[in-house]
């Protein structure tokens, strides 16, 4: 392995493959011409490669500073995941209609126990009801720009926080069990926020919309 | 020297007079600061990538002495942020100067 095949592993440790192909072939083309350079500068061929590779700088803070801009492979893996769950409910029409009817059935359920007299539980479903609909309604919105997009997450979260804090119990709000639960959707928001910044909006799936 | 933070500035003054790669964007830098700006060049490519999200360079592959190149050249957005950052550059320095030159 050569001086550069090193730097080139440490800079691209935990990029996604394309990414990390990206940075491969630019800083290539970097060296070759800077060790080029050199030699016609009259440097050795072992000095004109020691001193581009070291004009690289340190190749963990270049990978600091690329994972900051690049996708990352767990963003990659969590884009690819998306599309699978997109191209499952456009593939089955009956799920388009399905999704939004869930929050509407469980409006439904709400209203039924509200006037047989099961106020508690109507309350409960009324907000499991709200607090479910912005996810499941969210893939078929037509949220194509940024600033609806701003705005739907503001909702969904003001939902899911809200439901939350009325349907949880006091003593059950700072439980393990709890924040174990909320921790994947909270990851999955951090992964997308992550992704959000790192793609031009004409290139994002809808799923970073929501 | 310390110069973070005013790489995206450099690099869009080095974009200004024309399209470039990489390496050239690092040489013109170096070369118009006498030597004095003389950064870690694999931090280049990360700046150059963010600008690029942001809508302020766009890359194309350029066919140069028989190689395809990675080459990037500065936008409309880019040329304004770069009118903006000289502005603010120059009423920092004057204030910065006022200072120091007093002291």
């Amino acid at each position: 392995m050569t001086g550069l095949d090193y730097w080139l592993k440490q800079a691209t440790c935990n990029l996604a493959a394309a990414s990390a192909a990206q940075v491969r072939r630019e800083i290539q083309e970097h060296y070759e011409l800077a060790r080029e350079a050199a030699i016609a500068g009259g440097a050795t061929a072992e000095f004109a490669a020691a001193s581009a590779l070291k004009a690289l700088g340190a190749a963990k803070t270049a990978n600091r500073q690329y994972r900051r801009v690049l996708l990352t492979s767990g963003e990659a893996r969590s884009l690819r995941g998306g599309e699978f769950e997109a191209r499952a409910v456009c593939s089955r029409p009956w799920l388009r209609w399905m999704l939004p009817a869930l929050p509407l059935a469980g409006l439904a359920v709400a209203a039924a126990l509200f006037f047989t007299g099961h106020v508690s539980a109507a309350r409960d479903a009324l907000i499991i009801a709200i607090g479910m609909s912005p996810a499941l309604t969210g893939p078929v919105l037509p949220i194509y720009t940024p600033i609806r997009s701003r705005v739907f997450r503001v909702v969904k979260w003001s939902g899911i926080t809200g439901a939350l804090l009325i349907v949880v119990p006091v003593d059950v709000r700072s439980s393990w069990l709890l924040f174990s639960s909320l921790w994947i959707i909270v990851w999955t928001e951090r992964t997308r926020a992550s992704i959000r910044r790192k793609l031009p909006v004409a290139a994002w799936p809808k799923q970073l919309y929501l | 020297m310390n110069f973070k933070g005013t790489l995206p500035t450099l690099i869009l003054e080095a974009l200004m007079r024309e399209p470039s790669h990489g390496y050239r964007i690092a040489q013109r830098i170096k070369e118009r600061s006498e030597g004095v700006l003389n950064f870690r060049e694999g931090t280049l490519y990360p700046a150059l990538h963010k600008l690029e999200i942001e809508g302020m360079v766009e890359s194309f592959d350029s066919f140069e002495q028989g190689r395809t190149r990675r080459c990037y050249r500065i936008t409309e957005a880019g040329r304004g942020m770069l009118t903006k950052d000289r502005a603010e550059w120059r009423e920092l320095s004057r204030a910065v100067t006022s200072i120091l030159g007093e002291a």
